[in-house]
């Protein structure tokens, strides 16, 4: 295997192959940081100009177009609060408010650091365990997924606030994600007979509303007065930071792996699960939210590790992990190449490659990253009059161009508004998009077991990973509820 | 300053000349007389998709240089699409690629546009369609068969969501062969082999293109092809045809117009894509993503009357449902 890797890492290392490289970094950089400008349409924009190529560097330019632009979505989120993929939303709920402080160079410096360490950790569960890892996903079936959705919501309960809020949020989210054509069953639902709501309400109209436009309304109606940012000093190796996130790192690097590693589930799962993990094994809770440093470095190590974990069930079963490696099977067959169980075998020369471009990848954002950044900061040096309308337009194109539809554009406008009005009343807005996201997966999955059990319930608790994994969220919902009342019975007993 | 002035108004006018004698001849010789779109009623990077992309510079020839701009519309299965393509101009200009789903989702009542707003082009796909299985569990069809009967309510087949050309293929089978079974609809046909694989289900109805590389591995098998003859790769696979089920569904993938378009149009156009089908570029395209097993090619009027029997068929099938 290693000598597999070594000679992956001599195609990578001649001199076009590492140019091209480059190139792809900088263009999923441009990419990643433009909100509602996915890997999932760079790949499909850039598809075109790699049939020239050969297969490998192809499909390395591809591959690291993807890593980078999953990196660079935090860039946005962090200095605009306009998430730039979305797999980047939950970086703004702590990036933003680092920002707001004077402390942007400090988020955006834990953010890249935090992005290569996920990537390389994922890069190496990449190399080292694709075949057998992806034997282990399939026995990841509908029970299990139903699951791991379960243990995601609970984290409501943990996330600080008003709990009647994080209540009303979820349920909103998952309110938001039954609208459209059921998958299942064919139904109709909450359409109102409008084709543009057959296939629901798209991710990116609300996550740009909810966040990017809010933000700007937010500035430019309310005057709110803004720390003035004149230098932004991006730091990325600091010591101290580095020993306050190093266990979430860890921990959200392996969770990323774990989720990404799971067909169909991809990388804004991953940094969902993690952030909420995150909260719920912290001592101070009640930190995150407000600009926690733990808040940025679990979402991005975990949605980076994720976005390399999604290539194992690629390479090893041609079943894609995510949206955009969906888009590269697309991209195999069209270059005539069948990824699949036999591909480790036939290919492994051009596998090694791309694995190994990969891991160059993760150094280079390490390296590239800090100029490429200082260019947005400088943009923070230009009065909001000017830099408000021009995020606008960026939010209207990038959503726009997701399916070619206006109607997404006056979705993502509504939501805006939405937004503004929530903020108002300091509602959580994680709690929506915690319910946006896993409520789809909630739902399908646990209707699918159904069907595979013929109705019968205790399918859950026969198969063992389910049954764990439901036991720990019920474990840690009981927990969270219960440790507030017994607090509350000891001050009591105190004061008396 | 002036001259350039007088050459830009003089192209100007030139132009809306060529512009307004374009739109009132309706014979096929001034054909196209404007910029040709092609929607793609699914997303980017899907099969279609690629279809749609890898013809579009061969049928830029084809028509002796023509200017097409691709259009994605995936929303509600691609209607959007078919919606727009039956409101445009019945001129030629604006075509749809779409797959079965079209038909499918038409006789599922989420798709409004029917056979009387579009009419086929063209087919130039189909994929055969087949049930596959892990061959560690049934070593063929009969065994499945076998299992079916003595567990009826039992069996799990597979595939993507409801009212997709696989779930059709399942009511079909299970119309024509009676066996009780269940159908478990899926995101992606990658998310129901890997439940295949990984022995959550039993089988999956799906095309045989996407699986050939588990099938060369041996981790799948087909047991039932949807097709008239056996397979020449696969010469050990029964059919559905020697089984009497009148089943020869495929995915295909076909080009569609607005159902007003005047003949002649119809025509050149149809004469078009059947001059990219005998290319050799598209042969060798073929070829590469392996839709080669059966003959693509079905003609406007031909494959319009078989459009309209499955619509009977899977409206039928999926009302009962």
């Amino acid at each position: 295997m290693l000598e597999h890797f070594l000679g992956g890492l001599a195609v990578v290392m001649q001199p076009l192959n590492l140019l091209l490289l480059i190139s792809a970094v900088f263009i999923g950089f441009i990419g990643g940081a433009l909100p509602g400008i996915s890997g999932v349409i760079l790949v499909v924009i850039l598809l075109p100009v790699t049939y020239g190529m050969e297969p490998t560097t192809a499909f390395m330019v591809l591959t690291a177009i993807y890593g980078a632009t999953v990196f660079s979505g935090l860039i946005t989120a962090i200095l605009y609060r306009a998430p730039g993929t979305p797999e980047a939303v939950m970086t703004a709920f702590d990036g933003y408010p680092m920002t707001q402080r004077g402390e942007a160079g400090k988020a955006l410096g834990i953010g890249v650091l935090s992005s290569a360490i996920g990537g390389l950790v994922g890069t190496v569960a990449l190399i080292i365990f694709t075949p057998m890892l992806a034997k282990m996903a399939l026995k990841f079936s509908s029970p299990e997924y139903f699951a791991l959705a379960v243990l995601g919501l609970t984290v409501v309960a943990s996330l600080g606030g008003r709990l009647i809020f994080g209540l009303i949020g979820a349920a909103l989210g998952l309110f938001i994600a039954t609208i459209g054509i059921d998958p299942l069953t064919g139904t109709s639902r909450f359409t109102f007979g409008n084709l543009n709501l057959a296939e629901g309400v798209g991710l990116i109209p609300v996550i740009v509303g909810l966040f990017a436009v809010s933000e700007v309304m937010k500035r430019t109606l309310d005057h709110e007065s803004h720390q003035p940012l004149k230098k932004v000093k991006v730091k990325i190796f600091d010591l101290p930071i580095l020993r306050q996130i190093g266990m979430t790192l860890s921990r959200s690097s392996i969770i990323g792996v774990i989720i990404g590693i799971l067909p169909g589930i991809g990388a804004s799962t991953a940094a969902m699960v993690s952030y909420s993990e995150t909260v719920r094994w912290s001592k101070h809770p009640e930190k995150f939210g407000k600009g926690a440093p733990e808040g940025i470095a679990a979402p991005e190590s975990a949605n980076n590790a994720a976005a390399m974990g999604a290539l194992v069930p690629l390479f090893a079963l041609g079943i894609p992990g995510s949206g955009t490696t969906a888009v590269i099977l697309g991209a195999f067959i069209m270059h005539g190449l069948q990824p699949g169980p036999m591909f480790m075998l036939t290919s492994s020369d051009l596998i090694y490659a791309v694995f190994a471009g990969l891991f160059i990848v993760n150094f280079m954002i390490l390296l590239f990253s800090k100029p490429f950044i200082v260019l947005f900061t400088k943009l923070l040096n230009v009065p909001y009059s000017a830099l408000g309308p021009i995020i606008i337009m960026c939010c209207i194109v990038g959503t726009y161009s997701v399916r070619n539809s206006m109607f997404d554009v006056w979705l993502m406008m509504g939501f805006g508004v939405l937004g503004y009005l929530l903020e108002k009343i300091n509602f959580p807005l994680v709690s929506i998009i915690l319910g946006l996201v896993l409520g789809p997966i909630a739902e399908s999955e646990l209707r699918r077991t159904l069907s595979m059990s013929q109705g019968d319930f205790s399918i859950f608790l026969e198969r063992p990973i389910s049954a764990t994994l439901l036991s720990i969220a019920f474990l840690l919902l009981a927990v969270t509820l219960i440790t507030p009342l017994i607090k509350r019975a000891r001050r009591k007993t105190a004061a008396t | 300053m002036v001259t350039k002035h007088t050459i830009k108004y003089a192209a100007l006018g030139l132009a809306m000349l060529g512009a307004t004698t374009g739109a009132s001849a309706s014979d096929a010789d001034n054909f196209p007389s404007k910029p040709i779109q092609f929607l793609v009623a699914a997303g980017a990077g899907g099969g279609t998709d690629n279809f749609a992309r890898v013809v579009r510079p061969m049928f830029e020839e084809a028509m002796g240089g023509a200017r097409i701009t691709v259009v994605n519309l995936p929303a509600a299965s691609g209607a959007l699409a078919h919606q727009r393509t039956a409101t445009s101009a019945a001129d030629g200009h604006t075509l749809d690629f779409a797959s079965t789903t079209l038909v499918t989702s038409l006789a599922a009542g989420q798709n409004p546009v029917g056979l009387d707003q579009l009419t086929p082009v063209a087919r130039m796909q189909s994929d055969v369609m087949a049930l596959f299985v892990n061959p560690e569990r049934f070593p063929d069809f009969e065994s499945f068969v076998k299992y079916a009967e003595e567990n009826p309510g039992k069996v799990t087949v597979g595939g993507t969501h409801t009212a997709s050309p696989d779930h059709v293929t399942f009511l079909s089978l299970r119309d024509a062969s009676g066996l009780d079974m269940n159908f478990i609809p899926y995101d992606s046909t990658g998310n129901a082999t890997a439940n295949v694989l990984g022995g959550n289900i039993d089988a999956t109805t799906t095309s045989l293109s996407p699986l050939l590389s588990y099938i060369e591995a041996g981790q799948m098998m087909p047991i039932l092809v949807f097709s008239d003859e056996r397979l020449e790769d696969y010469p050990d696979v029964p059919t559905t045809v020697e089984n009497n089920w009148d089943l020869t569904d495929g995915n295909d993938r076909a080009i569609f117009v607005h159902a007003d378009t005047p003949a002649p149009i119809l025509q050149r156009l149809e004469k078009a894509f059947k001059e990219v089908y005998d290319s050799e570029d598209y042969q060798s395209y073929a070829e590469r993503v392996n839709l080669d097993y059966r003959e693509g090619w079905m003609g406007s009027d031909e494959y319009r009357q078989r459009l309209e029997n499955n619509y009977e068929l899977y409206s039928r099938l999926l009302q009962n449902d």
